[in-house]
């Protein structure tokens, strides 16, 4: 081949710019091809519609505003109007988005064709599934009556299926996670001592507190956005912080002081407490005169309860026990010791945050700025429908204003949880309801319906459950996602999220009260349907038309707002919120407007209602066992990315943190030759193993005690990304002492040993 | 626009990541790319312990490395910020090797780092990650009133944290998030004089020499030719020399 020079300076031409382009500004070439595939962010958008929303990633509520391009949500945000968000989200709220489109969701109804438990199921018509559960319940109601049915129901949607069909349908045993597993004893603590509970909210007024003393309270791993943004707010603007807990938490990182407690001795350090504040004259006498019963009782009771004598108890010096008293009382009635949330620990929980309360009213901080305001509720009418056969007892977060039931209502089924035997009062207490399935004691449970509650992550002892659904009659599960439990259902159902469907009113009992609005941003996947819709063809197939009197769900809801002269219309307008104003603290209630409605009509520090009941009218300190050598006690907590068993398999939520660890003290870990990233396995007193799960070692924890993230753990699942991952701290929990005033499941009884997986 | 800054006070950040997946979701990142962590230091020995969630995330140097290596233009500086141009870069990474903090990735063949919610301010409203910041940890605004917040929070934390400090102020030409830390930033895991490699040496040297390279290549490749040349057509002439009418049937038209 024969090259002329012109012909040889093109080519090279050609090769050169080529080399040259390639080598050094071939980035700009193939960066402007690229750009042609570029799109604008979404929120230039001109299609971006706004909806509102309250969020269901935890039991929180907080109200968001949801944003829809082209039929597809794209982001949430905090509702701005909303009290409780104020236009933020945690990471959980953000991630609902991806809760929506997980592509792990259930998108068919299935109904069983193998053996429980294996996952045999086949895919069903709507029409087919509807009809056989119905026919099911319709069959346990009319050979056993309905209190042969339990109903399980959690999440914010829990409305239809733990407050309304089950009490149409006639069963008293409805049960909610958030009674015997959560606050119960909290809630009776306060009924008994305030004559009111708390609420799904805490009514503590942190932005006037001075001085917050949190005892196993782990905001920041709980992330509950109001209370985050609270407590920070707090301790910016110069608060006090005192952390008591095993572990060095989140909140411990904030702290003045950090006071590792030996777990299950909380209670006498609060009777510690209680007695320098007294002993030293500290209390607040004006507040204890006007407002409460019982003080002189207290005064002799507290005497024995010397901070020496809580020293050697809980390991904390005496001296730290005296410091922070005073301080406490030097802050007073600015000074707060906010109750947690789960609070179900060792049994003597009732009695613990009596404590914990009276412990408070010594500071006089209830009903005061810095203490804890009084919450409101806004008092809509229910939609008309005949009176249901029996009451409401399922609880739940907001339990005390929805009322509680004490005891069985005559004339009614009685509850088989055994209210008034095992424990003297309370809700439902849905851990109690698993036995009557295998023991037919007091009465045989023979179906279960169950909707948005994890049976495997939140009941402990999972081995009973197992046995329970194995001999039930007929079990229906409504559910988003395919949870391990649902492979014990005879029938499920898939439900749409709360993203693509109305739902009932939020109903807030508030330091404002207000109401929220749940509307759906985009239509329901295919074959995904609304839980009201689910419960109305239920109540229609179960001949309980005359309570789904609505032709659809914008009527019942319109209906309802009339009754405080709004409308779904108006509420839109209103920004998805509307607040009515409040009345929180003592100041703003006249002579004779009791805000304590106890028989008293005061605060009772000495209890005779308990004292009645054959229980300590004042609070005590039980010691709990410790765990046997090569044992620790077993500990567990939040992720401020999961809630519960619901969001492992969050493909945005796994993807930042997909596994829990098991937190050993760094000494003891290295004690057994173990180091951070080793796998180990975890087996509790009762030889039920856990894991593998990966070893955190670190001085973050007490040498007596390990922990683990809830929640994880998953197996026999059909979450993809949750399945596996992890240890399930539920799993190790087959033992719990039942607190014999409100039923709660003391789950810190719980011992395991490691083992090196090999 | 004046130059911004963000603002992050390490205490009163809680760790819940709510940065973390705002970001994630007002961005559409992809999945695995995430453009902010949390990370968790906790320093001492039980029980004596320190502890804060540090962020790691682009910090928008005024003297950013990673702007100065670009070979595209895809990183740019504007209002205090570094821009990213996705449609620009072609995921050559140098900016993730030049980078003090090791903070860009490539992901998906691009450059994967804050790229600034600047059109999210120019509307008046916050970045992602600051509207959502439950604890209030994040703030955005003109960087002199950040500093100076920040410099009047540090003073105000010294007695809950001896150690409060500001971080950002000078390093790398000054930072465009300011940090308020509870703890020196070794401490923390931050280097205390961040330095990039050495970019002199890469802007004035590499990258001068690799055009003086090529060019030298094609200087030497056209001698090559002309000396290549000159003894092709000695050699040709030669042969002409002995069949000369075969060239001409090749080469018709050919003119020299």
């Amino acid at each position: 081949m024969k090259l002329t020079r012109r012909e040889f300076l093109r080519r090279w031409g050609a090769f050169a710019g080529a080399w040259v382009g390639l080598s050094h500004l071939g980035e700009p070439v193939l960066a402007f091809l690229r750009s042609r595939s570029i799109r604008w962010p979404w929120y230039r958008s001109e299609e971006v519609r706004v909806t509102y929303n309250y969020c269901d990633m935890c039991m929180w509520r907080c109200g968001m505003r949801v944003y829809t391009v082209n039929g597809r949500v794209v982001k949430v945000e905090g509702n701005p109007k909303d009290p409780k968000s104020r236009g933020r989200l945690c990471g959980r709220g953000q991630a609902a988005v991806a809760h929506l489109y997980d592509p792990d969701r259930l998108r068919k109804p299935l109904i069983r064709t193998g053996e429980r438990g294996t996952w045999s199921f086949r895919e069903a018509s709507w029409e087919e599934a509807l009809d056989w559960a119905a026919e099911a319940l319709a069959r346990l109601r009319d050979q056993y009556g309905p209190e042969s049915v339990a109903w399980f129901a959690h999440t914010t949607g829990d409305f239809w299926f733990g407050d309304y069909l089950p009490l149409a349908f006639g069963s008293p045993n409805v049960g909610k996670p958030a009674t015997g597993l959560c606050l119960t004893p909290r809630e009776i603590a306060a009924q008994l001592t305030f004559g009111r509970g708390l609420g799904g909210h805490e009514p503590v007024d942190w932005e006037n507190t001075r001085y917050i003393v949190l005892i196993g309270n782990h905001i920041g791993e709980n992330a509950h956005n109001t209370v985050m943004q609270d407590f920070v707010r707090a301790l910016a603007s110069g608060a006090k912080l005192v952390v008591v807990d095993p572990r060095y938490s989140t909140a411990a990182m904030k702290a003045h002081r950090w006071l590792p407690i030996k777990p299950g001795t909380d209670t006498a350090l609060l009777l510690a407490w209680m007695h320098v504040l007294i002993t030293e004259g500290l209390y607040d006498r004006e507040y204890i005169e006007k407002y409460t019963v019982g003080f002189e009782r207290l005064v002799e009771h507290i005497q024995p309860f010397t901070p020496e004598w809580a020293a050697s108890i809980t390991e904390i010096p005496a001296e730290v026990i005296r410091e922070v008293a005073r301080e406490m009382a030097a802050h007073r009635p600015r000074a707060v010791v906010p109750p947690g949330r789960h609070v179900v620990w060792y049994g003597n929980d009732t009695q613990r945050m009596r404590a914990l309360f009276i412990l408070n009213v010594l500071l006089g901080n209830v009903g005061r700025p810095g203490g804890f305001y009084i919450p409101r509720a806004p008092a809509l009418d229910p939609y008309p429908h005949p009176p249901f056969p029996v009451e409401v007892a399922a609880g739940g977060c907001g339990a005390a204003t929805a009322g509680i039931r004490i005891p069985d209502t005559p004339g009614h089924p009685p509850r088989a949880d055994g209210v008034g035997t095992k424990f003297a009062t309370g809700p439902v207490v849905i851990q109690e309801l698993i036995e009557p399935m295998i023991t037919g004691q007091p009465y045989p449970i023979r179906g279960l319906v169950v909707y948005g509650v994890n049976l495997f992550h939140s009941i402990p002892n999972v081995p009973r459950t197992i046995e329970a659904l194995k001999r039930l009659e007929f079990a229906l599960a409504i559910d988003v996602l395919p949870q391990e439990h649902l492979a014990w259902a005879d029938i499920i159902l898939p439900e749409a999220t709360f993203l693509e469907r109305y739902d009932e009113l939020w109903v807030a009992s508030h330091r404002t009260p207000y109401i929220a609005l749940r509307e759906p941003a985009v239509e329901p996947m295919p074959d995904t349907r609304p839980g009201w819709w689910i419960a109305r063809e239920l109540g229609m197939r179960l001949g309980l038309a005359d309570y789904f009197a609505w032709s659809d769900i914008e009527e019942y809801l319109n209906t309802r707002l009339m009754s405080v002269g709004l409308s779904l219309d108006r509420l839109r307008e209103e920004g998805g919120i509307f607040t009515w104003s409040g009345k929180p603290y003592l100041e703003d209630y006249g002579e004779g407007e009791a805000p304590f409605p106890t028989p008293s009509g005061k605060i009772e520090i000495y209890s005779e209602a308990l004292a009645r009941a054959g229980f300590d009218p004042l609070p005590t300190y039980e010691p709990v066992e410790d765990p046997p050598p090569g044992y620790f006690r077993l500990l567990y907590g939040r992720h401020p990315l999961h809630t519960f068993g619901k969001t492992q398999n969050n493909p945005w939520l796994a993807e930042v943190y997909p596994e829990n660890e098991v937190w050993i003290n760094e000494e003891a870990a290295a004690a057994l030759g173990l180091k951070t990233g080793d796998r180990v396995l975890l087996e509790n007193q009762d030889g039920v193993r856990s894991g593998p799960v990966r070893v955190r070692a670190t001085p973050r924890i007490r040498k007596d005690a390990v922990y683990l993230v809830h929640g994880f753990g998953h197996r026999g699942s059909r979450l993809s990304r949750a399945e596996g991952r992890g240890a399930s701290d539920n799993m190790l929990i087959t033992r719990y002492r039942l607190d014999p005033i409100s039923g709660g499941a003391g789950m810190r009884v719980n011992f395991v040993r490691v083992i090196r997986e090999v | 626009m004046a130059q911004l800054a963000m603002l992050i006070d390490l205490s009163r950040c809680l760790g819940c990541q709510a940065c973390v997946i705002a970001c994630k979701a007002g961005r559409e990142l992809l999945p695995g790319e995430r453009w902010i962590e949390i990370r968790e230091v906790v320093v001492g020995r039980f029980p004596d312990l320190r502890g804060a969630f540090v962020p790691h995330r682009c910090f928008h140097c005024a003297e950013a490395a990673c702007v100065q290596v670009c070979p595209t233009g895809a990183l740019y500086k504007r209002d205090g910020f570094t821009m990213v141009d996705f449609g620009r870069c072609s995921g050559c990474g140098y900016c993730a090797e030049v980078c003090p903090f090791h903070v860009p990735r490539i992901v998906d063949g691009r450059v994967s780092k804050c790229a600034t919610c600047l059109d999210l301010i120019q509307a008046g409203q916050e970045p992602w990650c600051v509207q959502t910041c439950p604890a209030g940890a994040l703030q955005c605004g003109p960087r002199e009133e950040i500093l100076a917040e920040a410099q009047a929070r540090a003073v105000a934390l010294r007695e809950r944290y001896p150690n409060a400090q500001v971080y950002g102020e000078t390093q790398m030409g000054g930072l465009g998030v300011i940090l308020v830390l509870t703890e020196p930033p070794e401490v923390l895991g931050l280097p205390p004089r961040p330095q990039p490699l050495p970019i002199t040496v890469w802007k004035g040297g590499i990258q001068p020499l690799s055009l003086g390279a090529i060019f030298l290549s094609a200087l030497t490749s056209g001698i090559a030719f002309f000396i290549a040349r000159r003894r092709h057509l000695e050699e040709k002439n030669g042969a002409f020399a002995r069949s000369g009418k075969a060239q001409a049937s090749h080469h018709p038209n050919r003119k020299e």
